[in-house]
């Protein structure tokens, strides 16, 4: 499968500029999946708009799946769950027909205030696997990376790739760009861990007082990065995921080995 | 205006008032100043601010600074508030006319905005000198009308260290002169920068400060859509884009400079700080 990372910049507040854009690299592109980052149709840094934007948001989710075709496309997008109730989503577009998912940990630490604004989604629920050309994959949201479970659940329900739309702003550039280096970090980890392909794709741009880095990758489930998009710009890139990697890195790991007692442990624990 | 809108916005005169006294006292004690000092402008919130100012310390201090585009009439009603406020002594009549012209001669320009919004920065400096030199803050008169139409001049009337009226608007604040006795004339004296001659708020908007205040509290505080602001009050929708448009441009002005991140930890959304911690031992 041929997948497009579309690291675009997305216009605060501008639904029918942004939805011109996602149209624009959809219907150019030579890949089978294109991948658009968290909130790409609205922007990330929304704060109150959040309640000004959701309807017309959704609306330009059905617009993008008219366009869409035959491809999958995932795109980020706000999505009314229940009357007055929002939450940080990710359309997923498969031959025209749209599903969501959605984000789990709400980041409400440091500039963030997600958990103001949006309602987390339900593991119990929400946790979903997709096919598309004989690849099954799931889909989480730039923080859900920052944590163990929510990629562990997807590779044990079936997942070969995982897909990370995110909006990463950029912090301490005076030294080196930490933040990717912790993004790379966290990306080899889930491809080692979980033997499964990640195709991050990050924002890029500003919106307000934050500067959004760009970086998108794709890690092989061996751990290597095989592809890397521009930093501070909007780039695009294609990749195409291969079986091989991936059944190498089953032979050749423990990852079959998922012992759900430790699991039992943690529930009494927490 | 409309019933509905009428009886939301009317406010228990004495509740507000000591409300306002009480936080000022408890503003200055915080923040370690002795008193305010507010520039009376002969308008409803101007007078009003300082006749607060007045009941919440005896440490208050009133400038009053015309400029040729201030009406003799304006001057009349700001002294009507200092006598109303028991301020003798401790007022001073300063005309600014030839700091603006210098200044505008300085940037080499005689358009009126530009030179008007001049006079409003002008009136700022020398209420931030008149304030260190007493050890005072300085009490803005913007009301929220204003502030959320971004009807001010940045750094002018906005450049001031707290906003007592900021959250009522300006057919509020009207109330409040008539319980805090604010003579009749300047509470039906049409409102106006004065920034330059024959300027008023409602010409320069284009609509009534009771329309105004109806449209800004069903769009902004019950988040009513504008179509259905604009059937509730029986106005042309534009009437209300127009206001929506003003909010929206303005909002800069109500809000610090934009810092450019470069950090972990950047002054700005990740920087929440109570606004005083100094005395605070850590």
């Amino acid at each position: 499968m041929r997948i497009e990372l579309a690291q675009i910049r997305p216009y605060l507040g501008d639904i029918p500029r942004n939805l011109e854009k996602h149209v624009e690299v959809v219907e150019t592109s030579s890949a089978d999946c294109v991948v658009f980052p968290e909130l790409s149709l609205t922007g990330y840094v929304l704060r109150d708009l959040v309640y000004e934007l959701y309807r017309e948001s959704q609306k330009a989710v059905e617009r993008l799946a008219e366009a869409s075709g035959k491809r999958c496309v995932v795109a980020g997008t706000l999505r009314e769950v229940r009357r007055g109730v929002i939450r940080n989503s990710a359309a997923v577009i498969i031959d025209g027909s749209v599903d969501y998912v959605y984000k789990f940990y709400l980041p409400t630490y440091g500039l963030f205030e997600e958990r103001r604004y949006f309602q987390r989604g339900d593991p119990a629920r929400d946790l979903k696997v997709f096919s598309y050309r004989g690849w099954s994959f799931g889909v989480m949201i730039c923080e859900d990376a920052w944590h163990p479970e929510p990629a562990e659940a997807l590779a044990l329900m079936g997942a070969d790739l995982i897909i990370v739309p995110a909006a990463s702003p950029m912090r301490r550039l005076s030294k080196d760009l930490a933040i990717k280096d912790n993004w790379e970090a966290l990306l080899k980890a889930h491809s080692l861990m979980n033997a499964v392909w990640t195709v991050f794709v990050n924002t890029v741009g500003s919106q307000e007082e934050e500067y959004f880095w760009g970086g998108s990758m794709v890690v092989s489930p061996l751990g290597d990065v095989r592809l890397r998009l521009k930093l501070f710009e909007e780039d695009r890139g294609v990749y195409e995921i291969s079986e091989g990697e991936l059944l190498r890195a089953r032979y050749f790991s423990s990852f079959r080995d998922h012992i759900a007692e430790f699991h039992k442990v943690l529930w009494d624990l927490h | 205006m409309l019933e509905y809108v009428r009886s939301a916005l009317s406010i228990d005169c004495d509740a507000v008032v000591g409300y306002l006294v009480k936080r000022l006292r408890d503003y200055f004690e915080e923040s370690g100043a002795r008193g305010g000092v507010v520039g009376l402008s002969g308008g409803v919130d101007s007078s009003v601010v300082g006749l607060l100012l007045a009941k919440a310390t005896p440490n208050f201090f009133f400038l009053l600074m015309p400029s040729s585009s201030t009406p003799q009439r304006d001057v009349e009603d700001a002294m009507k508030i200092v006598k109303l406020a028991g301020g003798e002594g401790k007022y001073a009549i300063i005309p600014i006319d030839e700091y603006v012209d210098a200044l505008a001669k300085a940037a080499g320009t005689d358009d009126k905005v530009v030179v008007g919004n001049i006079k409003a920065r002008v009136r700022m400096v020398l209420l931030y000198a008149y304030a260190q030199k007493l050890g005072y803050l300085v009490v803005g008169t913007g009301d929220k009308s204003e502030l959320l139409l971004g009807y001010f001049t940045k750094y002018g009337d906005g450049g001031v260290d707290i906003l007592p009226i900021g959250d009522l608007y300006k057919t509020q604040v009207r109330q409040l002169g008539r319980c805090l006795g604010v003579p009749e004339e300047i509470i039906q004296k049409p409102p106006s920068p004065a920034l330059w001659a024959g300027q008023t708020a409602e010409g320069e908007i284009g609509v009534d400060y009771e329309t105004i205040d109806s449209i800004l509290y069903l769009r902004y505080e019950e988040m009513r859509s504008p179509e259905e602001v604009a059937a509730m009050l029986g106005v042309d929708r534009s009437v209300v884009d127009r206001i929506d448009s003003m909010v929206r441009r303005n909002q800069h002005k109500r809000l610090p400079p934009e810092i450019f991140r470069l950090s972990g930890r950047a002054i700005g959304s990740d920087w929440r700080y109570p606004r005083r911690y100094w005395n605070v031992k850590l």
